[in-house]
């Protein structure tokens, strides 16, 4: 089916902050794998006497990599099995060998070049995962929308009656959300709704889904704070 | 419903965050830096920060550091 070769998006949205694009010239990644990754590189080029032998060794190791990484995720895959398992695992091989050798420029030396090439084989296999879960069982609507919140918290400090009185707060907060930031917050934080799944949902990407929920989980914590429950955050290491 | 994970983890969005984005394109980077012993939040503060929060990328990151482990050191032909 053509639905099955659609590559895992790229995600264009603005960033939140931004981060470094190197980390120093004598860095000891780069070292270790420099003559590895430029040989690489250089037989991949078009026209290199070994390249076809060289795309066909990458595929091979990408092709190993996608088996392990989905059996790695079997916990959403219980559904897959059999030549449905080894399809995803080709689809994702291949349509990672093309974005490695469409983007052969963009390889920078920030790494070994396989693990900047296994991170393709990662993206894809997000990708098919979410639609192979979202086509399976796609989120139902009470994942996405909040009828109650949970009457309780795991055991922790602080007295029961406060834990009440915050959770009654982060109801009328939840409510007080734009109608995105409450789809999005309730899916994933009270639903464990994979994210990838529900931007399949809601027709977007992970990034867009991403900006929601954190601005959704700031706004709950001013609200909060606002109305006398101030959420700490705890020394996040 | 699922249980209710404490609130300060469930309401996590810290300041610094890279989001999704900025983390693609250094996320090998990040990994080798942590398979080396370095600290990659020293270099990548805001992708450290996405990482703790972003169910998608954290399963992009573990695969990665996974496959970089066990894959390594494959040289062509």
């Amino acid at each position: 089916m053509e639905e099955h070769r659609v590559s895992a998006p790229r995600r264009h949205d603005q960033t939140l902050t931004t981060e470094p694009t190197s980390i120093g010239g004598n860095n000891v990644i780069w070292m270790q794998g420099r003559r590895e990754s430029e040989q690489w590189v250089e037989q991949l080029r078009p026209g290199h006497p070994r390249h076809d032998r060289t795309v066909a060794k990458l595929h091979a190791v990408l092709l190993r990599v996608a088996f392990h990484e989905l059996s790695r995720r079997l916990g959403p895959l219980r559904s897959i099995g059999g030549p449905e398992f080894d399809d995803l695992a080709q689809q994702a091989a291949d349509d990672a060998l093309i974005n490695v050798l469409d983007r052969l420029d963009d390889f920078r030396g920030l790494s070994r070049f396989t693990t900047w090439a296994y991170k393709f084989v990662m993206f894809e296999v997000s990708a098919k995962v979410a639609r192979h879960a979202w086509r399976r069982q796609p989120p139902s609507p009470h994942e996405l929308a909040i009828e109650r919140v949970p009457d309780s918290l795991p055991a922790g400090p602080g007295d029961r009656l406060e834990q009440q009185a915050q959770l009654k707060a982060l109801a009328v907060a939840i409510g007080e959300l734009t109608e995105r930031q409450r789809e999005v917050f309730v899916a994933i934080a009270l639903n464990d709704v994979p994210i990838d799944v529900l931007a399949i949902r809601l027709g977007t990407n992970r990034n867009a889904i991403y900006k929601n929920l954190f601005d959704a989980r700031r706004n709950l914590r001013a609200s909060m704070a606002a109305a006398g429950y101030p959420v700490p955050e705890r020394d996040a290491a | 419903m699922t249980d209710l994970r404490r609130l300060d983890e469930v309401l996590r969005a810290e300041e610094g965050d890279a989001g999704c984005t900025a983390g693609e394109d250094i996320l090998d980077a990040y990994v080798e830096l942590q398979l080396a012993g370095e600290d990659p939040a020293r270099v990548f503060p805001g992708t450290a920060i996405h990482l703790r929060s972003c169910p998608g990328c954290q399963a992009d990151h573990a695969g990665l550091r996974e496959a970089a482990r066990r894959f390594a050191g494959v040289e062509p032909d």
